[in-house]
């Protein structure tokens, strides 16, 4: 449907506008409808995609149920995010305040109109515009804290980030050379002429751009090794960012290597391009799952589970079996529910004990009932326990892994994903699980900061029971789509 | 062979001679132009000629520690200063009997060894400020010479042939062969190699005696005399070697005799000299707009140097240019 | 063994390419974060020419569209909005390094060999430009992630992703001469926001710790 691909870019952008100038209170109440519209645009371009196929709104702007697998997820977490943090900020008074709210608001709507416009735009080139502009906000949203950690990581990031997409850059302008050779020396790089005629493309160069754009978006999906950036990063911004930045960004960038993948797949052959894959992911899944045994801070924490399942979404795109690609359209979506709830769990953790060291913290349940208890069940969502989504998902890509010729890399998925499993764990049963020490409970009190908190994490495990129990039938219709297209190879 | 010109061995003789004649008149006129940029008179272009006929009638003073080498070390750079021109394209476009007897690495390595030379001379006399001169020109040398047999690749690989004559005859053939950037890159590498070579700034302070950063013209502090008349003569001859080098091969390889006619061949002589006095105003101006480096910083610039000859080779080998 | 000379105007090409290596390396060795900046405003005018001759010898007209955008953005605002941030930081303006000069260079000089063997290796060939201008821009990236891992210092490392964006665009001469304008100036405007955030975040960092060295940008680990 033309109108609802183009509302669903307006909406954010408009409602970016006009936080620039309204008053506290109307942004968080505006920027919470911006999101409850977005999700619902989307969920309404869901059945639309699988039955047309694809949908168009001019030149710029296509969607087919690859895109839409992304836009789901990116959506909803603007939604909770948005809730989320309307209990979170706490602002100091006066100008500064009002300042530091205006950016934040203008800088969050921005920021997720950025990721939900990257799926939807018709091309490679446009597709790297849009992250450089999610890069560019999200650097500025990194630093907003102005502390020296906030400065630091934003530097590292911008620079890495940057550094990254110069590469992707130069992985475009091969693919556009790849081109040339089939559709002349002008032409734009929109997905059906691409995948139409990518397999007369010649393979030298369509395996330059493959590698370059694998470690060009791979900065910012946060592949292992130039992930460097990534646990400062999400650590040091303020939470609702992280969140959006762990559950959504990573996606959207994944979404950038996965276009590339399909046009390499169809110019290449399926061994190249997996095994590219593979090795990042293994490598991603390696070191995260080792670092996260090893964390004093929360943030950091769930930073190192981000690494952890973005090499899982690698690892099983190297998979053959179409049922692992399904798993990894699914896990998409569920990792962005279970991140978001677990940033938010970690945001209300640090709101109340003031501190984010894992050292310090004791009795998150008993002080924290609402909060606590959903944050122990993300934990355990993340480290793939049923009934959530992530269990499903991760079933589907260990049953599709092992189908496949490769089988033992399955058998190593599982046991690095049991190992960082023990990292989280610890993390749990330490802080949360314990029981509050006496003097904590008489400074701090029990009870929630702020009910917004408690909404915005129900509303994500909600998401991911429905994800873990019965995934909805249309999205079950979207995902199997996604997957085919995802299959098709020379 | 047809009779009408000059006879090979008598062009040879030819080119050999203008080494030794213009080499003095070369450097009185890059003296006399460095003199007048600096808003002096400047001293007469053939001051050379007398500075080396009064070097001639003084007596020669040994120092008493020294050897047979002493006196035997400027006898054979001079040796070698004349070797070089029979080597290297001078006055003519072809090749020249004797000339065949080194190819560009052939005429490298005599250069090498008429500085191995003048630097045991040096060493000989025992005295502290030329053998610093001495110690610190061989060193200078090792870096210089990985550029210049990078040059030297260049030019090989460039014309399949490292006969100098053949990559001279090469950029002439059409400009095409000038803005290629193998050559270009190849041409400002070997400019640089000459400044550093024949003790220009930014490297060394040509004139004067600034001891704590003389190379080349420490050296030649303690000879005196017919020895020393020779080693000035000699250091003369190589800048004009290096010059004609640049100039016949790389640069401007116009004006030179195409055949034997002694016409064409007489002309080319001052063409040649022409062409280095040229250059030579370029190196007085360099002189003159630049500082000297530290020593430690003359790397960094003989780095730069081998930067560009490795670039030359590069570019050419894989990437066709 | 030997290739035959290309044409003058391949070769003028080439040497105009090589003019971007050059000044990359000179980026190495430039002790002033000034003339850093000043060396990249000449990167950027090269790379202006050389979109310059591409448009007129293969009559692509949009491409002078994009010199004259890119040489207003490359060339007098980005070094321009660098240079003013230098001019407020009151704080000794020489980058500083881990290595010596000659090692840097020699490090990079290995890193361009190997750019320029991996992509002899892929015989890609264009019509725009030879092909050794892919070479040579292949090795200015390189380069400039040399200059930005062993320089230390904010300036330096902002100079040193706008130049790997000059080689970039040197590429994308070569083998994308034909890419639609408004996604050449899309790439450009983005390069712009870039030099913003970039320009927002070293005052920030000057501001905090009252240098622009990196060297206290060390606290997060692990």
């Amino acid at each position: 449907m033309n109108a609802v691909l183009i509302a669903i870019v307006v909406v954010p952008i408009a409602v970016t506008i006009l936080t620039w100038w309204t008053p506290l209170h109307l942004s968080r109440a505006l920027t919470i409808a911006s999101g409850i519209a977005t999700f619902v645009l989307a969920l309404t371009l869901v059945p639309a995609a699988t039955s047309h196929g694809f949908l168009a709104a001019g030149p710029a702007l296509r969607a087919d149920a690859l895109s839409i697998v992304f836009v789901v997820p990116t959506a909803f977490l603007y939604l909770t995010t948005a809730i989320f943090a309307a209990g979170y900020l706490h602002l100091p008074e006066g100008t500064a305040g009002r300042r530091y709210a205006r950016r934040f608001y203008a800088g969050l709507n921005l920021f997720c109109w950025a990721m939900v416009v990257a799926p939807l735009v018709n091309g490679l080139a446009l597709l790297w515009v849009a992250i450089e502009v999610t890069t560019v906000v999200s650097a500025l949203l990194v630093a907003i804290d102005d502390t020296d950690g906030a400065t630091e990581a934003a530097w590292k990031y911008v620079l890495i980030a940057s550094l990254g997409l110069g590469i992707a850059l130069l992985a475009t302008i091969v693919m556009y050379y790849a081109g040339t050779k089939v559709f002349g020396s002008s032409y734009n790089l929109s997905y059906p002429a691409l995948l139409a005629g990518a397999h007369r493309f010649p393979p030298d160069a369509v395996r330059l751009a493959d590698i370059l754009a694998v470690i060009g978006f791979g900065t910012k999906m946060g592949l292992v090794p130039v992930h460097t950036w990534l646990p400062d990063a999400h650590s040091e911004a303020p939470t609702p960012i992280s969140a959006l930045l762990s559950g959504a960004l990573l996606a959207t960038s994944f979404y950038a290597i996965l276009r590339f993948f399909q046009v390499s797949m169809r110019a290449l052959g399926p061994t190249f391009p997996r095994n590219v894959l593979l090795a990042f992911g293994l490598a991603s899944l390696l070191l995260a799952a080792l670092y996260l045994l090893s964390q004093r801070d929360l943030k950091r924490l769930l930073a190192y589970s981000s690494v952890e399942h973005m090499g899982i979404l690698a690892i099983g795109m190297s998979f053959s079996a179409p049922l692992a690609i399904v798993g990894v359209l699914l896990h998409v979506i569920a990792h962005g529910a279970a991140k978001g709830t677990a940033f938010f769990g970690a945001g209300s953790v640090v709101r109340k004990f003031l501190t984010k060291d894992l050292l310090r913290i004791r009795g998150g349940i008993a002080l924290l009932p609402w909060s606590g208890t959903m944050l122990v069940l993300a934990v355990l969502a993340l480290s793939g326990m049923p009934p959530f989504g992530i269990f499903r998902s991760e079933f589907l890509i260990v049953s599709g892994g092992l189908s496949d010729p490769h089988d033992a890399v399955a058998a190593i998925l599982v046991v690095l994903v049991t190992l960082a499993f023990f990292g989280l764990s610890w993390f749990t049963t330490e802080t949360m699980v314990t029981p509050a020490p006496p003097r904590l409970v008489a400074t701090l009190g029990r009870g929630e900061t702020s009910w917004f908190i408690v909404v915005a994490m129900v509303l994500g495990l909600a998401g991911l029971v429905v994800l873990g129990v019965h995934v909805p039938g249309q999205l079950s219709v979207l995902l199997h789509h996604a997957a085919t297209e995802l299959e098709v190879t020379r | 062979m047809s009779e009408a010109g000059l006879a090979p061995p008598a062009i040879q003789a030819l080119q050999d001679l203008t080494i030794l004649v213009g080499a003095p008149l070369v450097s009185g006129v890059i003296a006399h132009v460095e003199g007048r940029i600096q808003g002096r008179r400047g001293p007469r272009i053939l001051q050379p000629y007398y500075d080396l006929a009064k070097l001639f009638r003084k007596e020669t003073i040994v120092p008493e520690d020294s050897s047979w080498v002493f006196l035997v070390g400027p006898i054979v750079a001079f040796g070698c200063y004349l070797i070089v021109p029979l080597l290297i394209p001078v006055l003519t476009t072809y090749g020249l009997p004797l000339g065949y007897m080194g190819d560009i690495l052939g005429g490298g390595f005599v250069l090498a060894l008429a500085g191995f030379a003048v630097s045991i001379t040096s060493a000989e006399s025992g005295a502290p400020y030329a053998q610093l001169g001495a110690s610190r020109a061989m060193t200078f040398g090792a870096l210089i010479e990985p550029t210049i047999l990078f040059v030297v690749f260049a030019v090989a690989i460039i014309t399949a042939t490292d006969l100098p004559y053949a990559l001279a005859a090469t950029v002439r053939s059409s400009a095409s062969e000038i803005v290629r950037p193998a050559h270009i890159l190849a041409a400002i590498a070997f400019f640089l190699v000459v400044l550093a070579d024949t003790g220009r700034i930014p490297v060394e302070t040509h004139s004067g005696t600034l001891e704590f950063g003389m190379i080349d013209e420490g050296r030649v502090l303690e000879h005196s005399g017919a020895p020393y008349a020779l080693l000035k003569w000699g250091s003369a001859m190589k800048q004009l070697i290096l010059y004609t080098i640049l100039i016949d091969v790389f640069v401007a390889p116009w004006g030179l005799a195409g055949d034997r006619q002694p016409g064409a061949v007489v002309l080319a002589i001052p063409a040649l000299i022409g062409k280095a006095c040229l250059l030579g105003c370029v190196f007085a101006v360099i002189d003159n707009s630049f500082s000297k480096l530290r020593l430690f910083k003359i790397t960094e610039f003989l780095a730069a140097a081998f930067l560009l000859a490795a670039l030359a080779v590069l570019v050419y080998y894989l990437g066709g240019g | 063994m030997a290739h035959p000379a290309p044409s003058t105007f391949t070769g003028a090409a080439d040497v105009i390419a090589v003019l971007v290596l050059l000044s990359e390396f000179a980026m190495l060795r430039a002790p002033l974060l000034r003339s850093q900046v000043r060396l990249y405003a000449f990167q950027s005018l090269v790379v202006t020419v050389l979109a310059i001759v591409v448009a007129a010898t293969r009559h692509i007209d949009e491409l002078y569209v994009l010199a004259a955008v890119s040489f207003v953005l490359k060339v007098v605002v980005v070094p321009r909005i660098v240079l003013r941030l230098l001019s407020r930081a009151e704080v000794s303006l020489a980058g500083s390094s881990a290595y010596g000069v000659a090692t840097m260079t020699l490090i990079a000089i290995a890193v361009s060999i190997f750019g320029f063997f991996s992509i002899g290796a892929l015989h890609l060939h264009s019509t725009a430009l030879p092909s050794t201008a892919l070479a040579i821009s292949v090795a200015v990236v390189l380069v400039s992630f040399v200059l930005i891992i062993l320089r230390s210092d904010v300036v330096s490392q902002a100079v040193g992703f706008f130049s790997l964006e000059n080689g970039v665009s040197v590429a994308s001469l070569v083998v994308a001469s034909g890419l639609p304008l408004i996604v050449d100036v899309a790439f450009l405007f983005d390069l712009l926001v870039a030099v913003v955030v970039f320009g927002v975040l070293m005052r920030v960092h000057q501001g905090r710790t009252n240098t622009l060295s990196t060297d206290p940008l060390d606290q997060l680990k692990g």
